[in-house]
């Protein structure tokens, strides 16, 4: 593993970032844009029903935004390539998946904690609702479970995009969208039906949010809700790995990979 | 020694062979064209050769090393350009450079890219962004690209494709200016026999996944016996055309006063005489010796 190498891919993305008005609305604006929104829902939701419910909603819209950013930095980071026809150039140089994988999930983890910090400010400031009472260990938990998940989740939809081409490039901005109710990350999963819940249970990010809801009335530790997510997050993650091996694999096979930029 | 050894290689798409079971070798400082018709496999072979496609059979070696065994060691010395591959247009010529600078680890990477781009005549251009140079100007850029990792062999796939005539002669100035200042072996596709003819040192001709020739361009066109014989003449045409018959000669009569005889090279001699001696007066004589083309397409049309 080549430090020079990740860096190079980290050089890259922040070169293409800083050039591209889209992205810095994507990775920015956007969010943070979600985060006022909530926010004015949040100061509603206080009034209705009280201002635990309007915080945790707050809370899980930011928290949200780590998955997000996370996915979206590397399914979209890599498309910037494949759309100038400059994915070849990168793949027969000598980085290894690793080391590519590993830089894009830097970019997006710093990406991430950038809206993260930004949203929290807004919040704190504007909604009154502060991240830290998570307690901060709480929250650099819960930081690093959601990001492994929207890393798992991003090198999937690569796998797939590499595998099946740029037709299937929306799913870099759109799966993830689809998981999202799943996740109950504006309310409990007991809200779910029965059989969605059984669905819910199996995402690492599920629990992640459960435990930052229940540390808006409880700081401690939600030991079993965290365990459980890191768990999964690992298996998820072994998973994620082998499938997008495998599908960048059969993309080599078949010539896709080649035909990506075509 | 062989800088790169392909044998067997093969490779399938379903039941559509597209590269069968090829063997060829390039040596230090050589320049290799790999000339076909298209889908004759030529592409493919060159995805194999820098891992972006895998071959279902067969072996790669690049100084010695099994290439899929030892990937990264391998990479490191080998680079590409193409014109169909671009670097990232969004950002700066330095910047796309200085990225690639580092993902093949130079040490002194500023003043590389400074060294060639001088080199390249492109300094000028290093701060504007690649989307906005010129097809001519991104080919040199190109270039520089594949040569930051000083590499020992270049696979080329038709770098020179959409140049204008111009441009394009002032490129292979360039291959052939730095091939002599370095050793550096190059793997050359491009459809211009002219351009194969000018700078290759041997030839393979692929045809459906096979290799159907190899030799130096000159060999190879001294395959072709025939040779085009074009003769303007002021009047006698019949006196021609029954002197050709009797002589057993392919012709045909583009205009009333020009004749095209296909002949053998030595036999161009004796027609240029036997026609003069009917008392022919011959205004111009014209003799087309075979080219890399005449072959190719020979080659192309007899499979």
């Amino acid at each position: 593993m080549s430090w020079k190498r990740i860096k190079a891919i980290m050089i890259h993305e922040f070169f293409i970032t800083k050039r591209s008005l889209e992205v810095i609305n994507d990775i920015i604006l956007y969010p943070l844009l979600s985060i006022i929104i909530f926010g004015f829902l949040t100061i509603y939701l206080s009034g209705a029903t009280g201002l635990i419910i309007g915080k945790q909603v707050l809370i899980g819209m930011i928290l949200w935004q780590v998955i997000s950013m996370t996915q979206y930095s590397i399914a979209v980071g890599c498309l910037w390539d494949v759309w100038a026809r400059n994915l070849t150039n990168i793949f027969i140089s000598p980085i290894s998946n690793l080391e590519f994988l590993l830089a894009y999930t830097i970019t997006g983890s710093l990406k991430s904690l950038m809206v993260i910090i930004l949203g929290g400010i807004i919040s704190f400031y504007f909604f009154g609702t502060n991240l830290l009472d998570l307690g901060l260990i709480n929250l650099m938990i819960y930081f690093i479970n959601l990001a492994i998940f929207g890393f798992g989740f991003a090198i999937m939809v690569l796998g797939l995009i590499f595998r099946f081409g740029t037709r299937v490039q929306a799913l870099s901005w759109g799966l993830i969208a689809v998981l999202q109710p799943l996740m109950a990350v504006i309310y409990p999963v007991s809200i779910l039906p029965k059989f969605l819940q059984s669905i819910a249970y199996l995402l690492p990010p599920t629990y992640i949010f459960e435990a930052a809801r229940a540390n808006t009335t409880d700081l401690g530790i939600q030991w079993l809700n965290i365990g459980i997510a890191f768990l999964l997050n690992i298996i998820f993650i072994f998973l994620a790995v082998r499938f997008f091996n495998f599908m960048f694999n059969q993309s080599k096979k078949t010539g896709q990979f080649a035909r990506l930029e075509g | 020694m062989a800088v790169l050894q392909v044998t067997n290689l093969t490779k399938k798409f379903s039941s559509f062979i597209a590269v069968d079971n090829i063997s060829f070798e390039i040596k230090e400082g050589e320049i290799l064209g790999l000339l076909g018709p298209n889908g004759a496999g030529k592409t493919t072979t060159i995805q194999m050769l820098l891992g972006i496609t895998i071959p279902d059979g067969g072996e790669i070696k690049y100084f010695d090393k099994d290439f899929f065994k030892n990937r990264q060691d391998c990479l490191q010395m080998i680079n590409y350009t193409s014109a169909f591959n671009t670097l990232q247009g969004r950002t700066t010529v330095w910047e796309n450079l200085f990225v690639f600078a580092n993902l093949y680890q130079i040490d002194d990477a500023k003043e590389k890219i400074k060294n060639l781009a001088e080199y390249f005549e492109i300094k000028d251009l290093l701060d504007s962004h690649y989307k906005n140079l010129s097809t001519g100007e991104k080919t040199r850029v190109n270039f520089i690209k594949a040569l930051l990792n000083n590499p020992k062999i270049i696979l080329m796939d038709e770098p020179t494709a959409s140049l204008d005539p111009d441009i394009a002669d002032k490129t292979l100035s360039l291959i052939e200016k730095f091939k002599k200042d370095n050793k550096i072996a190059i793997l050359y596709t491009s459809h211009d026999m002219d351009e194969i003819d000018r700078i290759c040192d041997r030839v393979i001709f692929l045809s459906h996944g096979k290799i159907v020739a190899e030799d130096t361009p000159l060999n190879l066109k001294k395959k072709i016996e025939t040779t085009t014989l074009r003769l303007t003449f002021d009047k006698g045409k019949e006196i021609i055309k029954k002197y050709l018959l009797e002589n057993n000669q392919e012709f045909e009569f583009y205009k009333d006063n020009i004749v095209i005889i296909k002949t053998k090279e030595k036999l161009v001699p004796k027609i240029i005489f036997g026609i003069s001696n009917e008392g022919i007066w011959m205004t111009d004589i014209e003799i087309q010796k075979p080219t890399l083309e005449d072959v190719f397409l020979q080659i192309s049309r007899s499979k």
